[in-house]
């Protein structure tokens, strides 16, 4: 354990500094984020994205919070009260919980872990209730559809994302984030860990509910699913743990595959640059949302539920017991790699087999000619 | 996953390609000569009078009934010692952009050209906060040709 | 929901409503999903939201203000659906139109069957699911061509230029260029659509095998167009009842297999390649000359207890007018056939024992224009 920041000692007085911290932090980054996702997504549908407020539309997330604000905070009358209010807190807090153990840069975080990432998904599966809460405090059909697919979606999908972060602490030796950082000052785990790299990507934008896994909020489905009656500040509360809880996914990825601050350039590296590789890394995750966002379709809930149990949870599972057998016959790492890149294969080859489609009559392409009036 | 990767890099490639919108209200696309807002009335710059005579041509013509006309005799004909060859002139005209469907059948039947479409983009932001704001009287409608905002286009 | 009655649980159906105020029906169109779970065990379509009375509009203008009215009927393919009015009236006139304007009434006619299908494309894959883009795809192509309809008739989607007996006025000069240079575009959006989704694995596992309709039953319902096509049935009124020249021009109809979301997707991409190449052809056969005939009535009459039925191939199947004269220069009677209607009618036997995502894509792979379905 550290002995504080600024010399002080006091343990809790410590932690709510830094939590103070963290959560302007946060609000910041959340407010640039939806900012730069406009701007990113508008690019690449070759759009201007927000120009009107200020310089480049830089003040545009101001002007939305402003909005949000002032605006009337709505309930509908038969929604249960208790449930309905309370909603937007309980998908907020255990993202906010996330934050506590990710590491921004060597002895930059609030608290170090021994158990971190097991911490880190506990509570970040805890968000799922707020949105079931949402979803049936609402009385709303959409809400409630939209609610019962984000409840089946975050469950199926903690379990690979679990199993992926497992077969990382199993390589680095640790579920301490900063340990896991620091074993990869040479080589980071992306390097050993290709497939599970792979299926954190996919559960992650699972567990963020974001596109192509965007079902529980399916805008042009269920309108938006659990938020459709939420109006104003509580709405902005969904939209900031969205954001917030991409930021922390962000940041787990640059820590538990890409080396955190360690990597590539050694442990050695003034405070300043730790924090600038660590904001790449992740900058590069949230690229790589939004790019997937603006490219690929919405899945299907059953497709989705099938996919998680049937291809990603068994790969998962497998790539838990090489990682074993590998480290307890301490065989060398590459085989790993190799492994790995096969699973990647395996992967493309099983979701490619699953989208092959049953035929239903003779053959399923269209020919161009002309044939008969049947 | 392969037809994923080449949505990926269909995506990309607009991403390098650059926008293909422009900045609306602040940057205006210029108009083709043909284009048709609502219809205007045409001012006579040589004897200082509307092109107009009042002849309720336009008015049969409307589909939609948004014109009122009426007509009087020309105070400045040549009987009453002016210079104009009109015998009758417009009174008033009252055209209910609200109503206009902007079909152009009234710059078609009208005899004395004296009738135009708005082919600038003060034509398409007309928008105001009462209903009744959106029919306009000669002198809105004979504003822009007077001052010589439009260059009206009549088909031949 | 769950209601506690015996012993046991006993569940019930439970019914949403999905528009007229949905993010995507398509303007205003509702209907009502029964479902269990997330199954639709049954459907039930409203219309009328968006009912003007267009026919009975008609039956009190002459022939040339009933054209404004035909463009409102068919907001997305305006020249097509003016296509059918004038010609029904060019019919019972007997009115020859010119070599000329007959090939730019093509010209323009496929060019919004191309603006009308990149409609469908950016609507239907946003109904899929990608967030937007190929909506901004589908709207960068459609502004191109109604650009150079703005351009030509002056308008952006009421064009009110077909005229009975031919044009209302003259093309620009630099028509052809603007319209080869309008091709160019398209073929690129065209193939950034397909890139974009045709091959996509999430597309397809969206859209294979769902939705599907046999050519019986489509037949049987009265589809058509290309959502008839996906079926199997090659049935194009343009190669079936030749009209204007199509008879003189090259292309294929594309006809689906398997008559599921994708077939009917495909096989509008693959119709928008068969425009390019019918306007391709129609640019060299343009050639100069009046564009109304010599000797046109200054108000059209039409001689007294005619009938006739006229039907085009528009962007969503048979545009029918049927119109009947008591003499005189207005209608007695103008029934406007819709191909969106009866393509509408198919809906809930598509959409049954499918997910309520699949109810909304295949609602959207049917290509509805409510102004046509309501009138």
């Amino acid at each position: 354990m550290s002995n504080g920041i600024y010399g002080i000692e006091i343990a809790w007085l410590d932690a709510v500094i830094r939590l103070h911290i963290i959560v302007g932090l946060m609000t910041v980054v959340v407010m640039g984020l939806i900012y730069v996702e406009r701007k990113i997504l508008a690019r690449f549908q070759q759009r201007l994205g927000p120009t009107r407020t200020g310089p480049a539309g830089l003040l545009q997330s101001v002007a939305d919070g402003l909005k949000l604000v002032g605006k009337e905070d709505l309930r509908p009358r038969n929604a249960d009260p208790w449930t309905f209010e309370l909603a937007p807190y309980m998908v907020f807090i255990p993202v906010f919980l996330g934050f506590v153990i990710v590491p921004f840069a060597f002895g930059m975080q609030v608290r170090i872990l021994e158990l971190g990432l097991i911490y880190f998904v506990a509570t970040s599966s805890l968000g799922i209730i707020g949105w079931v809460m949402a979803g049936w405090g609402s009385d709303n059909r959409y809400a409630m559809i939209g609610g019962m697919r984000a409840a089946a979606q975050g469950i199926s999908y903690e379990l690979p994302l679990v199993l992926s972060l497992i077969s990382v602490a199993m390589v680095s030796e640790s579920y301490n984030l900063n340990d896991i950082v620091l074993s990869q000052s040479t080589y980071p785990n992306l390097l050993w860990q290709p497939l599970v790299l792979v299926i954190f990507i996919i559960a992650g934008l699972a567990e963020l509910n974001r596109t192509p896994f965007d079902i529980p909020v399916g805008e042009s489905e269920v309108v938006g699913g659990p938020f459709v009656e939420y109006s104003g500040i509580r709405w902005s509360f969904f939209f900031l743990a969205e954001y917030a809880a991409l930021f922390i996914m962000g940041l787990i990825f640059a820590a538990v595959f890409m080396g955190g601050w360690a990597w590539p350039l050694g442990e050695e590296l003034g405070r300043g640059w730790q924090i600038l590789l660590v904001t790449i890394k992740t900058s590069l995750f949230i690229f790589l949302v939004f790019w997937i966002r603006a490219s690929v379709p919405r899945l299907r809930i059953d497709q989705l539920m099938s996919f998680s149990w049937k291809i990603l949870l068994p790969l998962a599972f497998l790539q838990v017991l090489i990682n074993g057998a590998v480290l307890v016959y301490e065989a060398p790492l590459w085989i790993l790699t190799i492994t790995g890149m096969l699973g990647i294969v395996v992967l493309v080859r099983l979701i490619e087999r699953a989208v092959r489609p049953q035929p239903v009559t003779n053959e399923s392409t269209v020919s161009i000619g002309n044939e008969s009036v049947s | 996953m392969r037809g994923i990767v080449k949505s990926l890099a269909t995506t990309m490639s607009t991403f390098i390609r650059g926008p293909v919108t422009r900045g609306y209200p602040s940057k205006h696309r210029e108009l083709p000569e043909r284009d048709r807002a609502f219809p205007l009335l045409l001012w006579d710059k040589d004897i200082d009078e509307p092109f107009c005579t009042g002849c309720h041509a336009c008015e049969r013509a409307c589909p939609v009934e948004c014109m009122t006309v009426l007509m009087k005799d020309n105070p400045s004909h040549e009987s009453q010692d002016g210079n104009s060859k009109r015998r009758k002139i417009v009174d008033e005209f009252w055209i209910d952009y609200g109503r206009c469907m902007r079909c152009n059948i009234c710059v078609e039947v009208c005899n004395f050209e004296a009738i135009a479409m708005n082919n600038t983009w003060s034509g398409h932001e007309t928008s105001v906060y009462d209903r009744s704001d959106l029919v306009m009287d000669l002198p809105q409608l004979m504003a822009q040709s007077k001052s010589d905002e439009i260059q009206e286009w009549v088909a031949d | 929901m769950v209601v506690e009655s015996t012993p046991g649980f006993e569940t019930q159906d439970l019914l949403i409503n999905v528009g007229p105020q949905h993010p995507s029906t398509h303007g205003v169109f509702r209907m009502v999903l029964e479902v269990d779970g997330e199954i639709v065990k049954d459907l039930v379509p409203h219309i009328g939201y968006l009912h003007r009375g267009a026919e009975k509009l008609c039956e009190n203008n002459d022939f040339r203000q009933g054209v404004g009215y035909m463009d409102r009927t068919e907001y997305l393919a305006s020249h097509n659906a003016e296509l059918s009015y004038v010609m029904a009236v060019e019919a019972l006139a007997e009115l020859e139109v010119p070599e000329r304007a007959q090939w730019i009434r093509m010209i323009l006619c496929e060019l919004n069957r191309l603006s009308s299908h990149f409609m469908f494309l950016g609507a239907f894959g946003v109904d899929v699911g990608v967030f937007g883009t190929p909506f901004i795809y589908a709207w960068r192509e459609r502004e191109a061509i109604i650009d150079l309809f703005e351009e030509i008739s002056g308008d952006r989607m009421m064009y009110a230029y077909f005229r009975a007996g031919g044009l209302a006025w003259e093309v620009p000069g630099n028509f052809e260029e603007r319209v080869r240079e309008v091709l160019v575009s398209t073929r690129q959006g065209m193939k950034d659509f397909d890139n974009l989704l045709t091959r996509n694995e999430i597309f397809l596992a969206r859209t294979k095998n769902v939705g599907i309709i046999s050519a019986e039953d489509a037949v049987e319902l009265g589809m058509s167009g290309p959502t008839l096509r996906a079926s199997g049935v090659s049935l194009d009124i343009r190669k079936a009842e030749p009209y204007m020249y199509y008879d003189q021009i090259d292309f294929d109809v594309p006809v689906g297999t398997n008559g599921d979301v994708f077939d009917r997707y495909l096989v509008r991409l693959k119709e928008m390649e068969q425009s390019v190449h019918i306007i391709e052809q129609c640019l060299a056969r343009l050639d100069d000359g009046p564009i109304m005939p010599e000797r046109m009535p200054r108000m059209l009459r039409l001689p007294e207890d005619q009938e006739i039925y006229v039907r085009t191939e528009a962007p969503r199947g048979e545009y029918g007018i049927y119109l009947v004269s008591k003499g005189g220069n207005k209608p007695w009677r103008l029934k406007v056939r819709s191909a969106c209607l009866s393509n509408l009618q198919a809906l809930k036997k598509m959409s049954v024992g499918q997910y309520v995502a699949d109810a909304i894509i295949i609602l959207g792979s049917i290509d509805i224009v409510l102004s046509e379905v309501d009138r």
